[in-house]
């Protein structure tokens, strides 16, 4: 059996066929493009800033809108769904954003950018919890 | 109730585990197909191991990664209290640092699956076999990264304990 990675023909004939309608899309290539540019850049600010959507306090199961303090007696807080919500949402505005583009401008973006980002990102995020590391 | 509290909870870890299992195999398949691309049909383990129709896994590797990421999401919540709180009254910072590094993880590999999946859509397209192999090899990584903290931590403090 032969991987689809391999060459099997032109470059010409494999770009001409995507598997479906979707993927076909100009308009989804540039969402996909750009929010998978986004979500690195934007969880790294949510996470470096702390800017979660909201914040969970899990020993009483209630929600809190923005940012919120533990308070004493209700346990621990945790601001990780807070800051993943927020960079979907905001990566999914973006890339909505982004099927405006001109179909050109996609074009031009670097598409090594949509892993070589999450890479770097877990730079600052490493580096955030060096509390962790040093103790 | 028909089972314990803990039991219940028990069996939420076994099912994320298993799912996370399921996507281990599907990227590392996946992975090494188009990190070592077979040109023709052969005998051994290794090459029927890279010998997968990779693009057919692309869909059930986005699925999989969200109910993955979901049911961790859940046990999350008893995570904090339960596991983290004794971890650190212990003492493993290191633990708990990766376990924080496998949610930071976790998130940026839900950022990759549209790009992901659209890359795969296209596996015909030349244009993007350089970003669908990274990105690829990259999920993989996570998955691993993320499977390996989460297994060092249940045998921290996890089933049973």
């Amino acid at each position: 059996m032969i991987t689809t990675t391999a060459t099997q023909s032109t470059p010409t004939a494999r770009a001409a066929r995507a598997t479906s309608s979707l993927a076909a899309s100009v308009k989804f290539k540039a969402f996909v493009v750009v929010f998978g540019i986004s979500v690195p850049i934007i969880y790294v600010l949510c996470e470096w800033f702390n800017l979660p959507l909201f914040t969970f306090h899990p020993a009483t199961n209630r929600v809190e809108f923005w940012w919120g303090p533990a308070r004493s007696g209700e346990g621990p807080t945790m601001y990780w769904y807070g800051w993943t919500v927020m960079t979907v949402l905001v990566g999914t505005v973006l890339g909505l954003l982004g099927t405006l583009l001109p179909e050109s401008m996609v074009r031009r973006i670097p598409l090594a950018l949509v892993w070589l980002l999450p890479v770097l990102a877990f730079i600052p995020l490493a580096y955030s919890l060096m509390p962790f590391w040093t103790k | 109730m028909l089972i314990s509290v803990n039991t219940f909870w028990t069996i939420l870890l076994i099912v994320h585990g298993l799912l996370a299992i399921a996507l281990l195999g599907a990227l590392t398949h996946q992975a090494v197909a188009v990190l070592m691309p077979v040109r023709q049909a052969a005998g051994g383990f290794v090459t029927r191991f890279r010998a997968v129709p990779a693009a057919g896994y692309a869909t059930a590797v986005c699925v999989l990664w969200i109910l993955t990421f979901l049911m961790g999401a859940w046990i999350y919540t008893k995570y904090r209290i339960y596991v983290r709180i004794p971890i650190e009254q212990a003492g493993y910072w290191k633990t708990q640092g990766f376990f924080e590094l496998k949610e930071h993880a976790a998130t940026l590999g839900l950022g990759l699956l549209p790009i992901y999946w659209y890359f795969w859509k296209n596996a015909q397209n030349p244009e993007y076999d350089g970003a669908r192999k990274s990105v690829t090899v990259l999920l993989a990584f996570i998955c691993w990264f993320n499977f390996l903290v989460g297994h060092v931590l249940n045998n921290v403090r996890g089933f049973g304990s």
